[in-house]
């Protein structure tokens, strides 16, 4: 910077101080006006994070897609399952016809027996080169396959009886004999090379660690079910006749999909006599605004595919950190708008008021010599120091007011409905039955509590507005003194 | 040298300024001829609204007449684009007003470098020359004030040097004594006579006040925007007032 500019400088400096008032309410006003936009851009910040918080366990720790195929029930000729191949009807039927228990079969009448069941009822299972064929897709990050079933767990006495009675998980309205304990779990299969991404991620867990990429019998409990039940970590359960040991807890994520074990995916193919056989496909896209086109190209070549996006899941989500989110995207908008036009208009206002006063000074400098480009920067010049002192004003303002929002941290409500998708088609009555296939979402309310994180764009932003404030009234203004003819400004009477 | 071998510094040829049109027409000046030698001081004389300033104004190049011509050392001020114009005023022409119009925000020696600004100095040859423009003026130990600090007549001395900053060849002076007292407005044109007399600047000072027209090298009388014919300095001098 030269001498001359440094001259320049301390004359706007001056010039502002005198006129301190003026200076004053003027840089308030841009200050309010940016304090708004940083305030609402940071609780909208905040709400999209409290937003994010609550969908995190909805899709899975990164998952933006998860594709399943879900059995639909055809009403065409042919029978119910009319839309399937010959094939297809004949692996639904050795997949699901395991449940079916003879009780005269397992023993002698008296002896224990102790017998795990998987089925699938609702999603049908596919080959796992699917994912393969998923992950070569363009817009495709990373694909991981999951196996989620319903394992029907018989334990008791065989009875003493002659009547041949059959029970099984779709169709055991009857109840089985009173001696026999009939549980129902879910259990995923989870891909462990793929620890982000599946039915229980590595983020979710609670305690404990996610599965080794050993082929040793782990198992990882839904916190809430392992409380149930007063499993321990470290302890071990039993499933399809093989023990696991217990090494994590995962958290029952609101919406989430939750089961209520997870292990290992061979191990659970092996056991339930699915290798190769997987029904869910996770899917990571490389960005946001690839889901679209990654579920066309998914629907097209995956023929009765559904796909479930994190969209569809979070569009489910409601309660009031929903309305508070519609405020902000709506009225926040609109007050941000308002406010900078009103913070603009105040400053232009007072800017060309100012230059209205100091007609008669400003035409002593053209008079003086001063060229008309110079006389705009001196008054353009002060408005836009009136704008940065808005800005940093403004700045201190809004993260005052981001402060107070964080002190105050109001808890907002997030209420996440039952997924109709999910659970169309699943086993009839209460208990674990609904959880046939993928796993149910989890429905219901969670708190979460509100902050209102400014970050270092929004800190630039605001100065930033708060300059385009200062330089447009400083144009008004100067536009005002350009128009000025000296003889006449040096006429005017202050 | 002989009298007819010198440019005049300006030379005006049947100059009008009007304001309005129709009915509402005014003529603040009304076909004006006249000549200003360089180094002359030269009084115009006259009652408020005669069109003295107006001249005046036409005379600095901050106004522009809408008939005749203004040569100023033989350049038409008419032709000349405004950045000319301004650049013009910046180097050869100093203006000092009743008001002083100083700027109340800038010492006494910022107010001079606010002419000396736009130059180009560097920063410390343009304080230095700020000062010796204030000394030269009496106002040296006076340079760190205010505006508000000084009294009128120191005002007035500020806006003098300010005028001689760029080392003009003419001082433009509108009422320059009107806001002082008598004496303070004695010693106000008692500097600007010996301003020109030693530096050679030609002064073309207007003012009502009959005693200071007594100064001047030449008194032009202006009446309803013309001027009347030069009187005898002692016959202005009886015709008071003005």
């Amino acid at each position: 910077m030269t001498h001359v500019q440094v001259f320049y400088l301390s004359y706007m400096f001056s010039e502002l101080r005198r006129r301190r008032g003026r200076t004053i309410l003027t840089a308030l006003g841009l200050a309010v006006g940016v304090a708004l936009v940083v305030t609402v851009n940071a609780l909208s910040k905040g709400l999209d994070n409290a937003q994010a918080e609550v969908l995190k366990p909805l899709t899975g720790v990164g998952t933006d897609l998860s594709v399943s195929r879900p059995l639909q029930l055809s009403t065409s000729s042919g029978g119910p399952f009319g839309n399937l191949s010959p094939q297809e009807r004949a692996r639904l039927r050795s997949e699901n016809g395991g449940a079916r228990v003879g009780l005269e079969n397992l023993g002698t009448p008296g002896s224990h027996f102790s017998r795990d069941t998987f089925a699938s009822a609702s999603q049908l299972t596919f080959a796992s080169t699917r994912v393969k064929s998923i992950a070569s897709f363009a817009g495709v990050k990373s694909a991981a396959g999951g196996l989620t079933l319903a394992a029907v767990h018989l334990e008791g006495t065989v009875p003493q009886q002659t009547q041949q009675r059959q029970f099984g998980p779709p169709g055991g309205g009857q109840g089985g004999p009173r001696n026999i304990d009939v549980q129902a779990i879910t259990v995923s299969g989870v891909d462990q090379t793929h620890p982000g991404l599946g039915a229980v991620t590595s983020g979710q867990l609670a305690r404990g660690r996610y599965f080794s990429r050993t082929t040793k019998r782990e198992a990882i409990l839904n916190i809430s079910y392992a409380q149930r039940k007063g499993i321990k970590l470290g302890t071990t359960i039993t499933l399809g006749g093989k023990k696991f040991t217990v090494i994590g807890f995962a958290k029952t994520p609101l919406g989430g999909q939750a089961s209520d074990v997870y292990v290992k995916l061979r191990q659970l193919q092996a056991l339930s006599g699915r290798a190769g056989r997987i029904n869910t496909v996770y899917v990571r896209a490389t960005s946001s605004d690839q889901v679209a086109s990654v579920t066309a190209a998914i629907k097209s070549s995956f023929d009765g595919a559904s796909v479930t996006t994190a969209t569809d899941l979070a569009n489910r989500v409601s309660g009031s950190l929903v309305d508070a989110k519609n405020l902000t995207g709506k009225l926040g908008t609109a007050l941000e708008i308002v406010g900078l036009l009103g913070a603009f208009l105040i400053a232009s206002l007072l800017t060309l008021s100012s230059v209205t006063k100091r007609v008669r000074e400003l035409g002593t400098l053209k008079a003086l010599g001063w060229r008309q480009s110079l006389v705009v920067r001196q008054v353009t010049g002060e408005s836009l120091i009136q704008g940065l002192i808005g800005g940093i004003a403004g700045v201190a303002l809004g993260l005052g007011a981001a402060a107070l929002i964080g002190a105050f941290a109001p808890t907002l409500k997030a209420t996440v409905a039952q997924a109709a998708t999910q659970t169309a088609g699943a086993g009839p009555g209460p208990g674990g039955f609904a959880a046939f296939g993928q796993g149910t979402v989890q429905a219901g309310s969670t708190a979460v509590s509100l902050g209102a994180p400014v970050g270092l764009g929004l800190i630039l932003l605001a100065v930033a507005l708060a300059l385009a404030g200062g330089l447009l009234s400083g144009a008004v203004g100067g536009l005002r003194a350009a128009r000025l003819r000296p003889a006449e400004a040096l006429r005017h009477i202050d | 040298m002989p009298e007819l071998t010198v440019q005049p510094l300006f030379e005006l040829h049947g100059v009008s300024r009007v304001y309005g049109n129709g009915a509402r027409e005014v003529r603040a000046v009304d076909a004006i001829d006249m000549q200003i030698d360089p180094g002359e001081f030269l009084v115009v004389a006259g009652p408020s609204g005669s069109g003295k300033t107006t001249l005046l104004q036409l005379l600095g190049a901050l106004d522009r007449p809408t008939e005749g011509e203004i040569l100023f050392e033989g350049r038409d001020l008419a032709a000349l684009p405004d950045g000319e114009l301004t650049q013009l005023r910046l180097e050869t022409i100093g203006f000092v007003f009743q008001q002083f119009n100083l700027i109340p925000t800038l010492t006494a020696r910022q107010n001079v470098e606010v002419a000396l600004a736009p130059q180009g100095l560097p920063g410390s040859e343009r304080e230095h020359r700020a000062s010796e423009l204030l000394d030269a003026v009496g106002l040296g130990p006076r340079g760190a004030h205010l505006p508000s600090e000084l009294s009128g007549g120191e005002q007035q001395r500020v806006a003098i040097a300010r005028a001689l900053a760029n080392r003009p060849r003419v001082l433009l002076a509108d009422e320059p004594t009107g806001n002082l007292d008598s004496a303070t407005g004695d010693e106000i044109i008692r500097l600007l006579r010996s301003i020109s007399d030693q530096q050679g600047q030609a002064v073309v000072l207007i003012t009502h006040d009959a005693s200071i027209a007594a100064r001047a090298g030449r008194v032009v009388r202006m009446q309803d925007g013309r001027l009347l014919l030069p009187a005898p300095v002692a016959d202005l001098t009886e015709a008071t007032p003005l």
